[in-house]
């Protein structure tokens, strides 16, 4: 998913007019040739774009003729075409529900998500610093890790209730894992060359670790904090589902069981729309902050 | 003389794990009585077979590691680990991706109580030393590996350290980029009037660059023999490589060096690494 994201080609061909202000500085055949290439540069990104867009369009396409067409009225009422999904989602943003339940998901994301992102990258920095901490707790943490955070889920709600503090909780629990561990092996993975040459100009080990070691791992803690993004809406989303009176999740459920199916379908496509925006702006974040690297700008 | 480095009765031991082949810790001998004087300003290099302990020698130097018997004196006073008072160019330069060229040469100015504004100053100064001026603003991978190794000289410059260890600095670069880079190190050391050790285990660079050429044994690492160079005409355009003195020493030191070669072999002697670790040769 995120290649289709990452890829600069996709954002929309900015519109490429002949530079205005120097028509003297070229003969005539020369403006015209450029002009042409242009032409030509415009034509091959425009085809590029179409072709990346096609897939998209034509599954929208047929969301919107497939239910008037391929099925039975019967069934038609699970399965609106996309106008009336949309119908349904402006008139959710109109009468302001939608934006009371955005607003309730991306505050408890918001929140839980950079607990994690904190909690995460100074746990990570303790635990990779004293070798033995590392050893000590790895075993635990591999235990945590492979267990899915929605399997906790009961848990949570016992202990914590189903209030905002459960919800942020797990929230926090499933992306806490990606910062940490790509923590560890961000400072792990450091060239030991590049210790060798900082310790041989008298740095002490704190300074190596600031000037060296932090700087090395940034990368690699930042596709922790990419993946913690994703993870924690994806988990927000479910456990909204399971006890909340607010929220996206909320929405989607609460507009099932009282038979709002285009409204569902609405709290669907903003659920979609929501990951694919957070996932866009911390892989924009990822590569500013990977950029001296040289395989960033070609992923 | 003033010795600007002594190294006195200078030993190193590794303490090797345990591997597959050999089920018992053992205890190994990367070098041993070494004995060695250089002066002030001189430019000595140091040729020895793979595994004899260069790169453990100059790190010892560089105060990375402590020896397990004799001193390493710097000024008469024994080293108390790493110093601004000593650079170390490393073979595989050892650059911060991060960071731009200047930002490079800047990291040993950042330990010092200098401006922003001097620390770049004089970053820029060391970079148009080894003529970078103008590549200020590139991260090493936009670098070749001249010029990498171009700013990792400049780096350890910059912080005007008396000394200029350098571990195999040009082994890893296209031959062409090699003569050119000697010619410039040459350059530089006459420039900055720094006392230079360099490691190499090619005996055209220890002849082409070096005042002495001291020769190690293969393990443990000795002194085998210091051989004095006295080449005239290392300044003008000349080709130095064919005058008959330059193939004489070569010779010599080829002969020097390939009865040690031939001894590592016949004991069967694996590479030592830099950690105490064993690589096969």
């Amino acid at each position: 998913m995120s290649s289709i994201l990452t890829d600069p080609t996709t954002r929309p061909p900015r519109s490429a007019e002949p530079a205005p202000g120097r028509p003297e500085a070229a003969a005539p055949e020369a403006v015209a040739a450029q002009r042409r290439s242009l032409v030509h540069r415009v034509e091959r990104s425009a085809r590029a774009g179409v072709w990346r867009s096609a897939a998209v369009v034509l599954f929208l396409l047929l969301w919107e003729i497939g239910p008037q067409t391929l099925i039975t009225p019967d069934t038609r009422v699970f399965l609106p075409p996309l106008h009336v999904t949309l119908g349904a989602w402006v008139d959710l943003v109109r009468d302001g529900t939608l934006q009371t339940h955005l607003q309730a998901s991306l505050t408890r994301s918001v929140l839980g998500f950079g607990i994690a992102v904190v909690g995460g990258i100074t746990v990570g920095l303790v635990v990779s610093w004293y070798a033995t901490v590392q050893s000590f707790l790895t075993p635990l943490l591999e235990l945590f890790r492979n267990t899915a955070a929605l399997a906790l889920l009961p848990v949570f709600t016992l202990l914590l209730g189903i209030g905002e503090v459960s919800k942020v909780s797990i929230v926090a629990y499933a992306a806490f894992f990606p910062v940490l561990l790509n923590t560890i092996a961000g400072v792990r993975t450091v060239d030991p060359m590049l210790i060798r040459a900082a310790r041989s100009l008298g740095l002490s080990q704190l300074r190596v670790f600031q000037k060296v070691v932090l700087p090395s791992a940034v990368p690699t803690i930042f596709t922790g904090v990419r993946m913690a993004g994703t993870a924690s809406i994806l988990v927000l989303i479910a456990a909204e589902m399971v006890g909340a009176k607010a929220g996206l999740g909320y929405l989607i459920v609460n507009s099932q069981s009282s038979f709002q199916i285009p409204q569902m379908y609405a709290g669907i496509l903003t659920v979609s729309l929501l990951g694919l925006a957070v996932n866009l702006g911390l892989v924009r974040l990822e590569r500013h902050f990977s950029r001296w690297r040289p395989d960033a700008t070609g992923r | 003389m003033t010795a600007k480095i002594s190294l006195r009765g200078v030993g190193k031991q590794f303490v090797v794990r345990p591997s597959r082949d050999q089920t018992h810790a053992a205890v190994l001998d990367a070098l041993r009585d070494i004995d060695l004087d250089i002066a002030a300003g001189e430019l000595l290099t140091l040729l020895g077979p793979s595994g004899s302990g260069k790169t453990t020698l100059l790190d010892l130097l560089g105060g990375l590691s402590t020896p397990s018997s004799g001193q390493v004196l710097l000024d008469g006073s024994p080293t108390t680990g790493p110093g601004l008072d000593r650079g170390i160019v490393f073979q595989q330069y050892a650059l911060f991706p991060w960071r731009t060229a200047l930002a490079n040469v800047t990291f040993g100015l950042e330990q010092q109580n200098l401006s922003r504004a001097a620390r770049d100053l004089r970053a820029r100064e060391y970079l148009e030393l080894v003529g970078l001026a103008g590549f200020e603003d590139r991260y090493p991978h936009e670098l070749s590996g001249g010029m990498k190794q171009r700013v990792a000289i400049a780096r350890s410059l910059a912080y005007e350290p008396d000394v200029l260890l350098m571990d195999e600095p040009f082994a890893a670069l296209d031959a062409q980029t090699r003569e050119q880079l000697q010619d410039e190190l040459l350059r530089i050391w006459r420039t900055t009037g720094a006392t230079v050790v360099f490691i190499t285990h090619s005996i055209e660079e220890a002849v082409y660059l070096g005042q002495r050429v001291a020769v190690l044994t293969s393990r443990p690492g000795r002194i085998k023999e210091v051989v004095d160079i006295d080449l005239p005409g290392r300044e003008g355009g000349t080709d130095l490589r064919s005058d008959p003195a330059f193939v004489a020493y070569r010779h010599r030191l080829w002969q020097l060096l390939h009865e040690e070669i031939a001894r590592a072999r016949d004991a069967g002697h694996r590479r030592i690494q830099p950690d105490g670790t064993e690589g096969a040769a």
